[in-house]
C-alpha cells in the first residue's frame, strides 16, 4: 500500500559501499571470535595483535573512513534525504499460492542529516573506543586470554549501531537495535564468574526487553497503518493523511516506550546504573556511542509524522509524553547522583539526566512541529536536542575514558603496594576479587588530588565536565542553552510545558553541583589514600582518545558557528551555505548573549547563573581543597584548584544535616525504585511463574504424556499388524481388493 | 512421428532413453572384455573375440561399472534437464508441443512432453544420487568383514548397477507410455529391477527375506493389476489411453469398467505403498541397503504415483452423464487417503528402527499424495463447482511434492546408509550422538527431517503447503461460504493432513533429539567412515532441500505448465 516518496539517489560510487560501514565490522566479528579460539595464549596473539584489538583497530578505522566519505558526500551532495537502494530482496508466494510476490523486504541505507550526524558520532567514538580497550583491556590481568570474546562482541556491538543508524526501515532498525541489546548483554555480563555482573546484565537485558515489546507493538500497529515500515513509504505525507491520527499516536507513543526503556529513562531507568558493572570500555561505549543514543535516534525519526500537515495539533500529547519524560528523569536521576560515591555511577546518572535532556529537547521540538506556525522554531529546537547529542557523546565518551583511566592506574597503583606484602603469589580472579573486596578502585573517597599525578586525565575530565554542566563556550552550552529556551518557548504556549521547563532549569544547577562534586572530589584536594598517592599516568593508548576528544569538545563552539543546530535538523539547509564561519560565530553569539526577545534574554543568563556559579560553586564549599603540599597541577587546572579551595574555605557548611536525612538515604537506595521492582517481580511475576509451571507439569505435560503413552500403545498395535509373514500380508492385500470391490459393488 | 524410422529424429527425441539403454550395454559389455578367443570349429585358427578370457586389467577394476552407471545417469540427467529449462529467445519455453511417438497402424506409444520429462528428472536424480552414493556403499577396497568380500568383485558390482539402469528404464517407459499396456510393462521392468536390489545383499538375511515378500507381496499386487488391465481390455478393445478416455466419455462407467479401474488401481496402490497394500515396504526398506531403500521412497513411488494420474485424470475425463457413479471412485480413493496417512503417521510413532520409521512416514507421504489425487479427482468430475485452474494447481503442487521429495527422503537414507558401512543404522540409537560425532552430518540429517515434518522454510514445507491450499482451493471453491459444511468434503482431508503433520513432527524431531541429546553408543564414538562420494550425494540433497525451499518459484512454473499435457 501507499506510495513512496521520491527520494533522490546518491549516484556517488563511493556511496555504493557505504554498506561496508556496517559490514566490516559484523564480519569482523567471527574472524576475531575464530582467531581468539585458534591463538588462544599465543604470545604473538597477545603481544602483535592485542588478542584481536589490532584486528578490530583496522576495521573500525576503516568504518569510520567509509563514514567519513560518506558524509563528505553528502555534504556535498547538498540537501535533502538520500536513499541508497535495495541490494537484496527476497519474494514469497502469493494468495493463490503459485505466483512470487516481490519484494517483502529490502536491505537498502537511508542517509539524511540525522543519520550522517549519528553515524560521524557512531563511528568516531567506536574507533577512539577501540583505541583506549587496547590500553585497558589488555594490561588488565583478569581478562588473561578472553580478550578476543570482548573484541569480537565489540565490533559486533558497533556494527549493530551502524547499522541501526543506516537502516532504511523500521524493520531493519529494530533488527539491529536487539543486535545491540544482546551484545550489550555479553559485554555487561563480561566478567561473568563475578555475580553482580552477571546479574546486571540480566538485568540490563530484560529491562530494555519491556521497552522492546512496545516497541515490537508499535512496529506492527505502523505495519498495519503503512502496509510496510520502509521509511520511504511511511515518510510519505500523502500515505501519512491516509491514516488516523489517533492510532498512529498510539503506535508512536508504543515505540517511544522502546526508546524509554533503551535510553534508560524513566521508569525503565534501573539497568544503566548496574551497567557499569562491565569493562569501562563497554560503559563508554554503551552510554557515549551507542546504545543509549539508539532511544534518541528512534525518537527523532519520527519527526517527520510530527511533521505532516495532515498531523497538525494531533500529537501535541505524545510530544509532551516525551517531554515530561524527559524532565522527571533530568531532576530525577541528577539527585541521586548527588549522592553516589561510585566514580562510574555517578556518570551513569548523569548520562541519565543528560539524555533526559535530549528527550526533553526532542519532545519541545516535535509539539512544535506539530503545532501550525512553529515549524521554524521546531527545526531550532530538533538541532538544539541532536547537538546536545553529539556534544553529550562526545564528552561523555571522553568522561568514560577519563575514568577508567583513573580506575585503571588506581588498580595497578594498588597491585604495585600490595605486591610484595600479601598477595605475592597469587593471580588470576580470586586475586582480583580480593582487590575488589577490600580496595574499592571506583570510590572517590579512595581518590582525591589526582589532578597532578594524571594531568592528561585530569584536563579530559575537567573538558568532558564543563561540557556537560555547560559552561559558556564550552560544548553542552550551545546546544543545552538550546533545549532549554526552546522547551521554554512552548511552555510560554502550552502551559502544561512549565513542568519539564522547569525541570530542565532546575537541572542545570543540579548537574553543576554533581559534575563538579565528582571532579574536585577526585582530583583537588589532598589524596585520601596511599594508593592515590601513587598513582601515575603509564599506559600508551589511553590518552590518545582522551586528547581527541578534549579538543573535539573544545571546539564545538566552532561546530556552533557553522551552524551545526540548523544543519543538523534541516534538510533543506546545507553545510555553511548561508553564512560563512565568522558570520555563524557571530549570529549565534548575538542569539544566545543579545537575544532580542527579553525573556530569552533574561533566561540564558538565569541559566549560566545557576548553572556555572551556583552549583559549582555549592559543590566547592562542600569538596573543594587544595592540593598536597609540593604538588602542582597544570597552569590550566591550578586556577580552578585554588579557588574551590578558598570558597571551601571560606564559605564551606557542614551539610551532615543532609547527608542523614532522609531524603538522601533515599537517594543512595535509588529512590527505592530497584527494590520496588524487585519486590513486584518476587510478588506477581514469581508468583504467577510457579503457578503457570505448576499448571505446565500437570496439566499441559501429563496431558501431552497420556497422548504419547497412548499413541505409542497404538502405534505397538497397529504396527503389530506387520506380522513378517508375506502369507499375511497378501491376506491383507486380498482384504483390501475385497473392500474395493465390495464399495464399488455397492455404490455403483 | 513414426517409430519404425530409426532416423535422427527419434533419436533426438528419445536421447535420455537411448542414453540409459546404450549406458546399460556398455556396462554389460566392458567389465568382460578379455583376451578371449573363438576357435573356429574344426581348426586351430583362433579369432580374437575380447570378450571373456583373462580379462584386460583396465576393465577389471571393481569401481568402473558404478562409475558407468553414475556417467550414464548424469547424461540421461542433463538432457532431461535441458529438455525442461530450454527457453526460446523470447524467454518461453523451447518444447511447448508433445512429441507422440505412434506406431504405423496409429497406435500411440510414447509422447515426450514436458508432464512427462519432469518424471523423468525425478526417476533420474533418484537413481543418479542413489548410484552416485552406492560407489561408497557397495565396498570395493579390502574390508575385515567376510561375507561381504563377494562383493568385491565387479561383476556383482555390475550386476547392481545393471538393475539401476534397467529400473531406469523401466520407470522412463512408464513416464512416456501412451498406452496402458506399454505401461504395465515398463511398470514391470522397473519393478523386477528393484526386487533384486532389494535382495541384492543376498548374504544378508533381512535383505533376502526383505526382497523375497517385497517380490510376492508385488506380484500379487501386479497380477491383480493386470487383471485389471484384461477386463479393460473387454470392455474397450483397446488399451490406449485415448481410446479409453473416448470410450470413457461416450459409454460411461460401467460396472465392468469400475471394477477394471478397482483392480488396477490395486496394482499402483501397491507401489505407492499405499494401506493396506503396503505391509511389505517398511521390510523391504529395512532390508534393502539404504540407497534402494531411497529410491524405493522416491523414483518408485512417483512412478506408482504416475501410474495413478493417468488412470484417473487422463482416462476418466469429467462426464456429466457418468457423474453421479464415478463419484463412487473419488469415495474410494478418500477413504485410502485417509487410512493411508494415519496409518503410516501412527505406525512410524512408535518405530525403533529408522528404516521402518523413514519407511512408514513414506507410507503416510503415500497418502497426502492421494489426498491430493482426490482433490483433483473431484474437481475433474465436476463435484466440486470451482473455476480457473483450481485442478492446475493441485496437480503442479503433487508435482513439485515428488521433485523435492527426492532431496529430503533420499537424503535421509542416505545418512542412514553412511552409518550402515560403520555397521547398521537398524536402531534409533545409531544416531545417537551424531551431533557431536559429525556435526555437518547431523545438521544434514536434521534439515532432511524437519523438511519431511514440514517446517519452514523447508522444500517439504512449501510442497506441502501447496498440496493443502490447493486442496483446500478445490473445496471451497472461489464462492464464499456460509460454513464449512457447504465445502467439499476433500476439504476434511486437507484437515486430516494438518492433523497427520503434527503428529508426524513426534518421530521426525524425535531424530534430532537422539542425535544431539543422546550419547553415541560405545565403540561408534568417533567420526564415519569416509565416504566422498556418498557424502557428496548428502550435501546435493541438503542443499536441494533448502534451496527449493527458498527459491522454488522456477521449479514451481515448471511444474505449472507441465500440467497442461495431462490430459
Amino acid at each position: 500500500m501507499g506510495t513512496t516518496t521520491d527520494i533522490p539517489e546518491i549516484t556517488s560510487s563511493f556511496t555504493e559501499y557505504a554498506i561496508f560501514i556496517v559490514l566490516l565490522p559484523m564480519l569482523a566479528f567471527p574472524v576475531i571470535l575464530f582467531l581468539g579460539r585458534l591463538f588462544n595464549g599465543n604470545e604473538t596473539w597477545v603481544k602483535s595483535a592485542k588478542e584481536g584489538g589490532l584486528i578490530a583497530l583496522p576495521i573500525m578505522v576503516a568504518s569510520f573512513i567509509l563514514s567519513l566519505i560518506l558524509i563528505v558526500e553528502f555534504i556535498g551532495s547538498g540537501t535533502g534525504s538520500h536513499h541508497i537502494g535495495d541490494w537484496l530482496s527476497f519474494g514469497w508466494i502469493g494468495a493463490d499460492g503459485m505466483t512470487i510476490e516481490e519484494k517483502v523486504f529490502g536491505v537498502g541505507i537511508y542517509i539524511d542529516h540525522v543519520t550522517v550526524m549519528l553515524l560521524f558520532v557512531a563511528s568516531f567514538l567506536c574507533m577512539l573506543i577501540n583505541i583506549f580497550s587496547i590500553g585497558y583491556m589488555n594490561t588488565d590481568p583478569i581478562n588473561d586470554n578472553r580478550n578476543h570474546r570482548f573484541y569480537a562482541e565489540f565490533v559486533l556491538f558497533c556494527s549493530g549501531m551502524l547499522g541501526m543508524v543506516l537502516a532504511d526501515s523500521f524493520l531493519w532498525l529494530f533488527i539491529f537495535w536487539e543486535l545491540m541489546g544482546l551484545c550489550s548483554y555479553l559485554l555487561i555480563g563480561f566478567y561473568y564468574e563475578r555475580p553482580s555482573a552477571a546479574y546486571a546484565a540480566k538485568k540490563a537485558f530484560l529491562t530494555t526487553r519491556v521497552g522492546d515489546v512496545f516497541l515490537v507493538i508499535g512496529l506492527v500497529m505502523l505495519w498495519n497503518m503503512f502496509g510496510s515500515l520502509d521509511y520511504s513509504v511511511v515518510f510519505n505525507p500523502d500515505n501519512i493523511a491516509a491514516v488516523d491520527s489517533g492510532e498512529l499516536q498510539m503506535a508512536l507513543g508504543m515505540m517511544f516506550i522502546g526508546a524509554v526503556g533503551k535510553s534508560a529513562q524513566f521508569p525503565l531507568h534501573v539497568w544503566l546504573p548496574d551497567a557499569m558493572e562491565g569493562p569501562t570500555p563497554v560503559s563508554a561505549l554503551i552510554h557515549a556511542a551507542t546504545m543509549v543514543n539508539a532511544g534518541l535516534y528512534l525518537v527523532a525519526r519520527m519527526f517527520p509524522f510530527f511533521g505532516a500537515p495532515s498531523m497538525a495539533g494531533e500529537l501535541v500529547d505524545l510530544a509532551f509524553i516525551i517531554a515530561a519524560i524527559g524532565g522527571i528523569t533530568a531532576v530525577m536521576a541528577a539527585a541521586i547522583a548527588f549522592v553516589q560515591d561510585d566514580l562510574k555511577k555517578v556518570l551513569a546518572y548523569s548520562t541519565m539526566s543528560q539524555l533526559a535532556y535530549i528527550f526533553t529537547g526532542l519532545g519541545a521540538a516535535l509539539w512544535l512541529a506539530n503545532t501550525p506556525g512553529m515549524e521554524e522554531y521546531a527545526i531550532i529546537a530538533f538541532g538544539a536536542a541532536l547537538f546536545h547529542l553529539f556534544n553529550h557523546a562526545m564528552a561523555k565518551g571522553m568522561l568514560f575514558m577519563a575514568s577508567g583511566s583513573v580506575i585503571h592506574e588506581m588498580h595497578h597503583a594498588h597491585h604495585d603496594l600490595h605486591h610484595h606484602d600479601d598477595h605475592g603469589d597469587d593471580h588470576g580472579e580470586d586475586h582480583h576479587d580480593d582487590h575488589h573486596d577490600e580496595f574499592d578502585a571506583q570510590s572517590m573517597s579512595n581518590m582525591g588530588g589526582l589532578a597532578s599525578k594524571m594531568p592528561i586525565t585530569a584536563t579530559a575530565m575537567l573538558v568532558g565536565s564543563a561540557s556537560i554542566m555547560g559552561l559558556p563556550l564550552i560544548g553542552g552550552f550551545w546546544s543545552k542553552e538550546g533545549i532549554i529556551a526552546n522547551t521554554w518557548r512552548v511552555a510560554r504556549e502550552e502551559p502544561l510545558f512549565w513542568f519539564p521547563a522547569f525541570c530542565v532549569l532546575l537541572g542545570a544547577a543540579m548537574t553543576g553541583f554533581y559534575m563538579s562534586r565528582m571532579w574536585l572530589k577526585t582530583f583537588a584536594g589532598k589524596p585520601k589514600t596511599e594508593v592515590a598517592e601513587n598513582v601515575h599516568e603509564n599506559t600508551p593508548w589511553i590518552p590518545i582518545p582522551l586528547v581527541t576528544l578534549t579538543f573535539v569538545s573544545l571546539s564545538s563552539v566552532i561546530l556552533a558557528g557553522m551552524m551545526f543546530t540548523h544543519w543538523s535538523s534541516d534538510s533543506g539547509y546545507a553545510f555553511f551555505s548561508d553564512k560563512g564561519l565568522a558570520d555563524g560565530l557571530i549570529y549565534e553569539f548575538e542569539h544566545i548573549f543579545l537575544n532580542s526577545d527579553a525573556f530569552f534574554f533574561v533566561l540564558t543568563y538565569v541559566v549560566i547563573f545557576i548553572g556555572a556559579i551556583v552549583g559549582p560553586g555549592l559543590a566547592m564549599a562542600l569538596y573543594g581543597g587544595a592540593l598536597k603540599e609540593g604538588e602542582k597541577a597544570k597552569g590550566w587546572m591550578q586556577p580552578i584548584i585554588n579557588l574551590s579551595a578558598r570558597v571551601n574555605e571560606k564559605r564551606g557548611f557542614d551539610n551532615s544535616a543532609w547527608a542523614d536525612s532522609g531524603l538522601s538515604v533515599a537517594l543512595k537506595e535509588r529512590l527505592y525504585f530497584d527494590k520496588w521492582y524487585d519486590t513486584a517481580m518476587l510478588k506477581l511475576v514469581a508468583g504467577f511463574a510457579v503457578l503457570s509451571a505448576t499448571f505446565d507439569r500437570k496439566v499441559i505435560d501429563g496431558t501431552i504424556k497420556t497422548i504419547e503413552r497412548s499413541s505409542q500403545k497404538i502405534s505397538l498395535s497397529v504396527r503389530k499388524l506387520t506380522t513378517g509373514s508375506a502369507r499375511d500380508y497378501i491376506m491383507m492385500a486380498a482384504l483390501g481388493v475385497l473392500v474395493i470391490y465390495a464399495m464399488l459393488e455397492v455404490m455403483i | 512421428m513414426d517409430a519404425n524410422t530409426f532416423d535422427m529424429d527419434l533419436l533426438q527425441t528419445l536421447g535420455p532413453e537411448l542414453t540409459v539403454f546404450v549406458g546399460l550395454l556398455l556396462i554389460m559389455i566392458i567389465p568382460n572384455l578379455g583376451n578371449g578367443k573363438f576357435r573356429i570349429p574344426g581348426t586351430q585358427i583362433e579369432l580374437p573375440w575380447f570378450l571373456g578370457g583373462t580379462r584386460y586389467k583396465a576393465v577389471s577394476s571393481p569401481r568402473l561399472p558404478g562409475l558407468l552407471a553414475v556417467l550414464t545417469m548424469s547424461l540421461a540427467l542433463i538432457q532431461v534437464l535441458w529438455y525442461l529449462l530450454e527457453t526460446n529467445a523470447d524467454g518461453s519455453r523451447a518444447n511447448a508441443v508433445a512429441n507422440v511417438i505412434s506406431s504405423e497402424n496409429g497406435y500411440e506409444i510414447f509422447s515426450v512432453n514436458l508432464f512427462s520429462r519432469i518424471f523423468e528428472a525425478i526417476f533420474f536424480a533418484a537413481l543418479l544420487l542413489a548410484a552416485l552414493a552406492s560407489l561408497d556403499r557397495l565396498p570395493t577396497g579390502s574390508v575385515k568383514s567376510n561375507d561381504i568380500d563377494v562383493l568385491f568383485n565387479n561383476r556383482r558390482q555390475a550386476d547392481f548397477y545393471i538393475l539401476m539402469l534397467t529400473s531406469a528404464l523401466g520407470m522412463s517407459v512408464v513416464a512416456l507410455a501412451q498406452d496402458m499396456f506399454v505401461l504395465f510393462i515398463g511398470l514391470e521392468l522397473a519393478s523386477f529391477s528393484t526386487y533384486v536390489l532389494v535382495a541384492f545383499h543376498k548374504e544378508t538375511r533381512a535383505g533376502s527375506e526383505g526382497g523375497a515378500k517385497y517380490f510376492i507381496v508385488g506380484s500379487v499386487a501386479s497380477a491383480v493389476g493386470l487383471y485389471g488391465l484384461s477386463m479393460l481390455y473387454l470392455w474397450a478393445g483397446s488399451l490406449q489411453f485415448d481410446v479409453l478416455a473416448a470410450k470413457w466419455a461416450t459409454d460411461g462407467a460401467s460396472s465392468l469398467s469400475m471394477m477394471a479401474l478397482g483392480f488396477v488401481l490395486v496394482g499402483f496402490a501397491f507401489k505407492i505403498s499405499a494401506a493396506p497394500f503396503h505391509f511389505a515396504a517398511p521390510d523391504a526398506y529395512s532390508g534393502a541397503n539404504s540407497p534402494v531403500a531411497g529410491v524405493l521412497a522416491t523414483a518408485s513411488k512417483a512412478m506408482g504415483m504416475l501410474g495413478l494420474m493417468r488412470v484417473l485424470l487422463l482416462i476418466t475425463v469429467p462426464d456429466s452423464a457418468a457423474e453421479d457413479e464415478s463419484a463412487v471412485w473419488i469415495g474410494l480413493l478418500g477413504v485410502m487417503a485417509a487410512v493411508t496417512m494415519t496409518w503410516g503417521n501412527i505406525a512410524a510413532l512408535g518405530s525403533e528402527n529408522p528404516k521402518r520409521m523413514l519407511a512408514y512416514s513414506s507410507v503416510a507421504h503415500a497418502g497426502y499424495m492421494l489426498a491430493a489425487l482426490t482433490a483433483i479427482g473431484a474437481w475433474n468430475w465436476g463435484l466440486v463447482d470451482t473455476g480457473g485452474d483450481a485442478k492446475d494447481i493441485v496437480v503442479a503442487a503433487l508435482l513439485f511434492h515428488m521433485f523435492v521429495l527426492v532431496f529430503f527422503k533420499l537424503g535421509a537414507f542416505l545418512v542412514l546408509g553412511l552409518l550402515e558401512m560403520e555397521g547398521g543404522a537398524s536402531r534409533l540409537s545409531s544416531l545417537s550422538g551424531l551431533g557431536k560425532r559429525e556435526p555437518l552430518l547431523a545438521v544434514a540429517m536434521f534439515l532432511f527431517m524437519i523438511s519431511l515434518a514440514g517446517v519452514p522454510p523447508m522444500a517439504g514445507f512449501l510442497s506441502k503447503l501447496l498440496v493443502i491450499m490447493g486442496i483446500v482451493e478445490v473445496a471451497t471453491g472461489s464462492g464464499s461460504l456460509d460454513s464449512l459444511m457447504d465445502a467439499h468434503w476433500v476439504w476434511w482431508l486437507a484437515l486430516l493432513m494438518v492433523l497427520n503433520s503434527a503428529i508426524s513432527m513426534f518421530y521426525y524431531l524425535r531424530v534430532g533429539v537422539v542425535m544431539y541429546f543422546h550419547e553415541p553408543e560405545e565403540g561408534r564414538e568417533g567420526p564415519l567412515a569416509s565416504g566422498v562420494s556418498i557424502r557428496l550425494a548428502i550435501a546435493v540433497c541438503a542443499i536441494g532441500t533448502v534451496a527449493f525451499g527458498l527459491v522454488g518459484g522456477e521449479l514451481i512454473e515448471l511444474c505449472r505448465d507441465a500440467t497442461q499435457y495431462l490430459g
